[in-house]
């Protein structure tokens, strides 16, 4: 009988360890728009990059994986009369599948000597939207020194010093290529992040197709030169309008839009109108194709625009700092893969190196340098600053993130991140009631063997 | 206090592995070595509970609670850490409550597993303290193929806690009427 005790006991106590192992780690982590929550299914991205440079220009070679070919952005459905919007951003992917792929590398000459260290984490402050706590108006990416206080996304610090900051060189180039809203015209959007992420000087390669005035579009296609005046809401999202088809509204190719041209439900027309972006904004030339699952997309731009306020001017064996970053699976906003920084060196030793040609357009190799993209989840720059990181004197010793960090550990704690709160409660509970299990088992034990030894 | 916690750790590191040596040898010899080894087991197994109270001490004031209870690999490694202390206390308890009596019939088979087990407990905590520090070893790696990735919290879901909940009853209850028995007995 104290055998039968004493084996039960052991079998429960082992038991109870068995579930433990085998359901740790769930019942906690999911969805929740409500908070701005969606957590990708898959964690990390390979990314393959090369660079090249002629004597005026730079050319970068991305390709990565997608599965299906993101060229649509926002898009007007017409139904019933009425001309729908669908395609918008929201927390995960776009539920119909419309929403641009991109590529983005931010890219710093040293003058933020942060970015070197921590590549896009730096850029991460409070407030941001798409966070679960932003703030109540839009705040776009930023740099630290932007603000007087470390984790104030309103208190921006005066403009005489924003102004000194961005002539000493303290921003951040950023090239941002889109599948819908740039590609079309072969062209990047030439940004940059210091107070804000923003565009360079000049226009945008895109504007609205749309007429708030009298709620119509402003223009639709040229059934002369596309074949149709729309495209169609099925064909869409089925993914059946390829590259090789007219599937933007390129502004010099669209003819006004008519009301009286008997639309039909499921006609569908882009809501952005492409055109090539104007001065410093228009800097980068690209060709993006996508092809068997994978987008290859290279982007050129003069080493030196002759815009050191708005880009990184690139020097013959000068070193730099980049970091990469993706949108696919129709999503947007924070819901990227990012890498960590790399050193990029034209023809000097580097994480990345650009080798130099003579002519106009460089004979690829097929050497990459690779590169893994994670999921960052919410983890800001104020919060790798404070209490809640272990290493945030790390930081203020300036450790560099790569020397204690690996893309999948940090994509797991991007997870993490999110529900830390909830996460913390489980983990505390689990703490106590093993500690509780093994007390329990020793008084069990205790009884067991005492009989025995009574006995 | 990190550097002092990384010395003193290895005191009962080291005193728990040797007392789960022990009783690995004296599962399996009667003899002269298998008496020795119990007459030394709860020597190694008291000081280790000593030493690994004052090592977590010690580590609890490494970090603030607020970057422990934050951090994934800060809370696996105090997880593992109080488990262990508790565990091994556990052990010690029962050999210095009961003695040799223990290494009769059944039991001497329960404490070759429960040293196993303890074993397993003490090299995970060990491995979360040396992935804190920087030194990786592959027992991650080994815990990863087993289905934990060290960089997650470990946490349990509401269910497993109230499984573990009705489990820690049962075992007070077998506790009680062992001892009921035993006393009328």
């Amino acid at each position: 009988m104290q055998n039968i005790k004493l084996t039960g006991a052991f079998a429960l106590f082992s038991g109870a360890l068995l579930v433990s192992w085998v359901t740790h780690g769930t019942g906690v982590v999911r969805d929740d728009p409500e908070r701005n929550i969606s957590i990708p299914d898959t964690l990390t991205v390979p990314l393959q990059v090369q660079a090249s440079y002629n004597d005026q220009d730079i050319f970068f070679r991305y390709r990565w994986p997608s599965a299906s070919m993101g060229i649509f952005h926002d898009i007007l459905r017409y139904e019933d009369g009425s001309w729908i919007t669908e395609g918008g951003g929201m927390p995960g992917p776009n539920p119909f599948g419309v929403h641009e792929d991109r590529v983005a590398m931010m890219l710093d000459d040293g003058s933020v000597p942060e970015f070197g260290r921590y590549g896009g984490y730096i850029t991460i402050g409070d407030g941001l939207a798409g966070l679960t706590d932003e703030a109540p108006e839009e705040v776009t990416k930023y740099l630290p020194m932007t603000r007087n206080t470390l984790g104030q996304w309103d208190d921006m610090a005066p403009d005489s010093e924003l102004a000194q900051l961005r002539s000493a060189g303290y921003f951040l180039d950023l090239w941002h290529w889109r599948g819908a809203r740039s590609n079309p015209v072969n062209e990047a959007d030439d940004q940059n992040v210091g107070a804000g992420r923003d565009g360079d000087a000049g226009e945008a390669s895109y504007t609205t197709n749309w007429d708030s005035d009298i709620s119509q579009p402003r223009v639709m296609f040229d059934i002369a030169s596309a074949g149709y005046r729309a495209l169609n809401w099925d064909d869409v999202q089925a993914g059946r309008v390829s590259q090789e088809q007219t599937y933007a509204l390129i502004a010099d190719a669209a003819v006004p839009y008519d009301p009286d041209a008997g639309w039909q439900n499921g006609d569908l027309l882009p809501r952005r109108v492409i055109r090539p972006g104007a001065s410093s904004r228009g800097d980068i030339r690209a060709e993006g194709r996508w092809a068997d699952g994978y987008w290859d997309v290279t982007l050129a731009r003069a080493l030196d625009t002759g815009n050191p306020v708005d880009d990184k001017i690139l020097q013959d064996l000068g070193t730099y700092d980049v970091a990469f970053a993706i949108h696919r699976n129709a999503t947007g906003g924070r819901w990227h893969y990012v890498s960590l920084p790399f050193s990029l060196g034209l023809a000097r030793e580097a994480d990345i190196m650009a080798t130099r040609f003579v002519g106009t357009m460089p004979q690829w190799s097929d050497t990459w340098s690779d590169v893994t993209l994670f999921y960052p989840g919410q983890v800001t720059w104020p919060s790798l600053n404070s209490a809640v990181h272990g290493g945030a004197s790390s930081i203020a010793d300036r450790v560099p993130v790569r020397a204690r960090h690996s893309p999948e550990q940090l994509a797991y704690y991007g997870v993490e991140h999110e529900f830390r709160t909830e996460i913390r409660r489980q983990w505390l509970m689990t703490l106590l009631a093993g500690i509780l299990l093994i007390g329990a088992f020793g008084v069990a034990l205790n009884a067991t063997i005492v009989s025995r030894k009574g006995a | 206090m990190a550097a002092y916690h990384v010395v003193l750790i290895h005191f009962p590191i080291a005193l728990w592995m040797v007392s789960s040596l022990c009783i690995f040898i004296r599962a399996f010899d009667d003899g002269v070595l298998g008496q020795a080894m119990d007459r030394a087991l709860p020597v190694f197994l008291v000081l280790g509970v000593i030493m690994g109270a004052i090592a977590y001490l010690v580590g609890l004031s490494v970090w603030p609670w607020e970057t422990l209870s934050s951090t994934p690999l800060g809370r696996n490694h105090m997880l593992m850490a109080s488990w262990s202390l508790a565990y091994f206390t556990l052990l010690a308890f029962i050999r210095y409550r009961h003695g040799p009596a223990i290494w009769q019939g059944l039991s001497r088979w329960i404490m070759f597993l429960l040293a196993g087990i303890g074993v397993v407990l003490v090299g995970i905590t060990g491995t979360l303290g040396g992935h804190l520090v920087g030194n990786y070893t592959e027992v991650s790696e080994l815990l990863r193929r087993f289905g934990w990735e060290v960089y997650t919290t470990y946490y349990l879901p509401d269910l497993t806690l109230a499984i573990i909940g009705v489990v820690t009853l049962v075992l007070l209850a077998i506790g009680l009427l062992g001892r009921n028995r035993s006393t009328t007995g």
